[in-house]
């Protein structure tokens, strides 16, 4: 054994676990000769220049955070000193003696004092009028926008973060990119699918109560990765008569190939994510609100350590096509306070200074109330970004009330300057290389 | 017409492939009877069941209210008793939601008519609507008939029908949707997700169409849809470069006309029931007899579950289960029933598809997307529940929270009847039981390596091949990459 061998054991890489459980729980079968060369070269590989590696223990984070629905810009920072905003929402628009201002033009919506609160400890930046040029109304299509960063008029496949993890994370552990929830989010798709997901620990493990669970342990565990790794083995089964499954072809990123590496992927990474939540509990108290059940499990995993660079949290509810104003209230009421809590939370941890949490959502909405007391889709909406290592205050300029595009507000921020920003300066990864072009950077960072 | 697939070619594969995709799959007895029928009656057996309507009823609750009547009559409590009489009404809701998916589930499971639910699991993921805003039970269950009535029937007519849904008309906001301002919810959703697909419209078009749904409404007094001519907007219309003073019904009639919308819909039922990424000239060749039959559902779906095509090597056993689809074959599999209603719907939530509530009116995207390891695991775990090895280990089943009592305890272990499924003679075979049992969870046998493994298991367990082993085997069969897909 090497001296600098880590003293405790983390599995970094697929192919490292891959070798550790195949030497150990199965250790019936010989390693293939052609996997040892692999283990070598991968630490070749390991000097390549963008790629990152997550410790886990330092390095900086990301936490996305979306907005699903469209939240309503115009009511989330409120332009109370605007007549043409009252003219344009006699019903739903927020009284002037309720906003809480953050100047003379602008303030927060009445239920977000948790934001306000960091804003005034300078942990928040605040972008105005961020979209991007030629807005669309489409929900899914404007998350998907945001989601790959595309142009509008261009189909992206892959997501923004995906990009990254294939360009910078090459080698990582699954877990490089979490997300919170059953669902991958379409900013994770990636050339090499990367990621785990998974909302309540405890249950993120294969359960197996037969007798002698080692030995059958180790069988789920030889039937649950990929093919390659198993190629080796086929000379040693005798029986070759059987057909061969038909549809799914191995190999070349097919359905199965997909099915086999997220089995691998969940096997990794689960007995870490169930350590973690184990031992670590936070001392802050939640509100009691979905979005506290994620981002209080964020905020574990980072306690904990888990080898993340990225994790991705969402909250739904935002589409307020009718009576808006309930809706929004708890909305922001929800927002405001549980990230309030969240950051808390690092602060008491000592990790708040490398965490960073940015909030979107696919578009704001219309400028004008609907005659159901609610807004339609809109474009242009604020981002807020926040954390130890924020540069607070204002970024861009309230886009006008009445100089609109189709009853819209017009953008002056582009999103992706945003995203350009936070990898370049926060992740310390190529943003060209990410977002296939250069974006101005914008000073929050 | 599609090349069909050549009658000769019929065999047990391909009759299994049939079932799972048609319908929700079934045991090695029924596939083989399948068979048995030959490839133009076995298809046919599926377009054309008999009705089943008189085996489920519908659930008792589901019926009209005089929404009116109620209201007024909660006025007039004192405010403890309305805030009581709301508490009880939103744990009805809930419940009967709860009832509603199982009744569902049970439904699919055991009629005798598979592909009329598997379609009505289609259009419910294309017409995807919520309980989440709709909140009423009651619609939800009617929107569900609408869609099963038009399952096979005119694809015009079931979105003239689903225009005036009270489910949708809540769904999309069409019941708010004045003359003065309408609301372009439905009209959006209408031509992005519904018909045309994005891109095939201008954004005048849906402020047209919008128009165009104004004044639909619910009768509170029946909880039917209800038209106020006063809130209509009778006015010219300029639609698809055509102008007139057009009723929603003519907005859906051209819509129902343009190309656009045939290549649309024969594509998702194509991605639905076959394969991604469908050959263009299939395509063509199904849109183009899609809108020359007017928009005929049950023809288009003979024509593709007779294609050679749809028999391809590559398309058989390539699809990843929906969990839906998981759930009811797995149960029909194992001649298991579907789990109490709690659980089922936890499960399905957890594995990311709720019926009656979709993620939002795009639906459910399928395939990969199913599958995170947070799902997968989870779909793992699953398997050891429904063959019986306990409550999914300690893990606590929650809706909402509220799942306590006697759910918590079943399980299917007792109706799992193993010595039917892996026959005691067969035991000490190890091969043959592997075999045997891959013919029902997998309709094949797998490939060399993963039969080996599951071969190299009972090795491992002999000379105890008791039930106990068995359940761990159909357990670790199930907890594999390949038992995901169909």
């Amino acid at each position: 054994m090497e001296h600098n061998e880590p003293p405790t054991h983390t599995l970094h890489t697929r192919r490292e676990f891959l070798r550790t459980s195949m030497l150990g729980a199965a250790a019936a079968w010989t390693l293939p000769v052609f996997l040892q060369k692999t283990f070598l070269t991968l630490d070749a590989m390991a000097a390549d220049s963008p790629i990152q590696t997550a410790t886990g223990k330092d390095g900086t984070i990301l936490v996305v955070l979306q907005l699903a629905g469209g939240n309503d810009g115009l009511n989330t920072i409120v332009p109370y000193a605007d007549d043409a905003y009252y003219r344009a929402r006699p019903v739903i628009g927020i009284p002037k003696d309720k906003v809480i201002p953050i100047n003379d033009y602008i303030g927060f919506h009445p239920k977000l004092a948790g934001l306000k609160g960091l804003y005034d400890e300078g942990r928040l930046a605040l972008l105005q009028g961020v979209g991007y040029p030629n807005p669309n109304r489409s929900h899914f299509r404007s998350t998907e926008i945001w989601q790959t960063a595309g142009d509008a008029d261009k189909a992206e496949v892959h997501g923004w973060l995906g990009r990254y993890f294939d360009n910078c994370c090459k080698g990582a552990a699954p877990t490089v990119g979490v997300s919170i929830g059953n669902q991958t989010p379409q900013a994770f798709a990636a050339a090499t699918p990367t990621g785990v997901s998974f909302s309540r620990p405890e249950q993120f493990r294969w359960v197996n109560p037969g007798q002698n669970r080692d030995s059958s342990e180790a069988f789920y565990r030889e039937l649950n990765q990929p093919e390659e790794t198993n190629a080796a083995m086929l000379d040693a089964n005798d029986g070759g008569s059987v057909a061969a499954i038909a549809g799914a072809k191995r190999g070349g990123g097919g359905t199965l190939d997909f099915l086999e590496r997220t089995a691998l992927d969940a096997q990794m990474s689960s007995d870490k994510v169930r350590e973690i939540a184990k031992k670590y509990h936070s001392a802050v108290e939640y509100p009691k609100t979905p979005l506290a059940d994620s981002l209080s499990l964020v905020a574990k995993m980072i306690a904990g350590g888990l080898a993340t660079r990225v994790y991705y949290v969402s909250m739904g509810g935002f589409d307020t096509h009718t009576n808006q104003v309930n809706t929004q209230d708890r909305l922001m009421t929800y927002l405001g306070d549980t990230v309030a809590a969240f950051c808390k939370d690092l602060q008491a941890q000592g990790n708040f200074n490398r965490v960073m949490l940015m909030t979107f959502s696919e578009f704001g909405r219309r400028v004008t109330q609907n005659a159901s007391n609610g807004t339609d889709h809109g474009a242009a909406a604020p981002m807020f970004v926040l954390g130890g290592g924020v540069k607070a205050g204002l970024f861009g300029r309230h886009p006008s009330l009445t100089t609109l595009n189709n009853g819209d507000l017009i953008y002056n921020v582009d999103f992706r300057r945003v995203y350009a920003t936070i990898l370049e300066n926060w992740l310390n990864a190529p943003s060209e290389l990410v977002l296939g072009r250069k974006f101005p950077l914008l000073p929050i960072v | 017409m599609l090349i069909p697939l050549d009658p000769r070619q019929w065999d047990f594969s391909k009759a299994a492939h049939l079932l799972n995709r048609a319908g929700f799959g079934g045991t090695p007895e029924q596939i083989e009877a399948l068979r048995a029928l030959g490839f133009t009656n076995a298809v046919e057996s599926l377009l054309d069941a008999p009705d089943d309507l008189q085996l489920f009823p519908k659930p008792a609750w589901a019926a009209p209210q005089n929404l009116a009547e109620m209201r007024q009559s909660i006025l007039m409590m004192a405010p403890e008793e309305q805030a009581e009489k709301k508490k009880q009404q939103q744990k009805n809701a809930r419940n009967e939601v709860v009832e509603l998916i199982g009744w569902w589930l049970t439904r699919m499971r055991y009629t005798p008519n598979p592909a009329r639910e598997k379609m009505t699991l289609f259009w419910h993921g294309h017409f995807a609507t919520s309980v989440a805003k709709v909140k009423r039970a009651y619609f939800m269950w009617l929107q569900n008939e609408t869609l099963r009535q038009n399952a096979f029937g005119n694809f015009g007519k079931m979105v003239k029908d689903i225009s005036r849904d009270p489910a949708m008309l809540i769904w999309l906001d069409t019941r708010q949707s004045k003359k003065e301002h309408p609301n372009e919810n439905f009209a959006r959703e209408l031509m992005e997700l519904f018909t045309l697909g994005i891109g095939n419209y201008t954004e005048k078009d849906i402020q047209e169409a919008s128009r165009a749904f104004t004044g639909y409404r619910i009768n509170p007094f029946n909880e039917t849809f209800r038209y106020a001519p006063f809130q209509h907007d009778d006015g010219d219309k300029t639609f698809f470069g055509r102008t007139g003073r057009f009723t929603g019904d003519d907005i859906v009639d051209i819509i129902a006309k343009q190309p656009a919308c045939a290549s649309f819909i024969t594509k998702k039922i194509w991605e639905f029931f076959v394969a991604d990424d469908p050959h263009p000239g299939v395509l063509d060749v199904l849109a183009w007899n899609f809108r020359q039959s007017g928009g005929a559902i049950r023809p288009l779906m003979r024509e593709i579950f007779s294609s050679a095509a749809f028999y391809a090597p590559d398309v058989i056993r390539s699809q990843i289960k929906s969990p839906v689809q998981w759930l009811v074959q797995t149960a029909k599999e194992l001649e298991i029933g579907i789990p109490p209603g709690p659980l089922t719907v936890n499960a399905l939530r957890q594995m990311g598809q709720a019926p009656f509530i979709p993620p939002n009116v795009k639906g459910w995207d399928g395939g990969r997307a199913w599958i995170t390891t947070s799902t997968l695991l989870f779909r793992y775990n699953l398997s050891n529940y429904a063959v019986g090895n306990g409550p999914m280990g300690a893990q606590k089943l929650r809706l909402n929270g509220e799942l306590k009592g006697p759910e918590r305890q079943v399980t299917p272990s007792a109706q799992l009847n193993l010595a039917k499924i892996a026959p005691p003679e067969l035991r000490d075979d190890s091969r043959r039981l592997v075999e045997t049992l891959s013919k029902r969870l997998f309709q094949e046998t797998p490939d060399a390596r993963v039969t080996g493994s599951f071969v190299k298991f009972i090795d491992s367990k002999k000379p105890d091949t008791g039930d106990a082993t068995m359940r761990e085997l159909l357990h670790l069969m199930m907890s594999t990459p390949q038992f995901q897909l169909t």
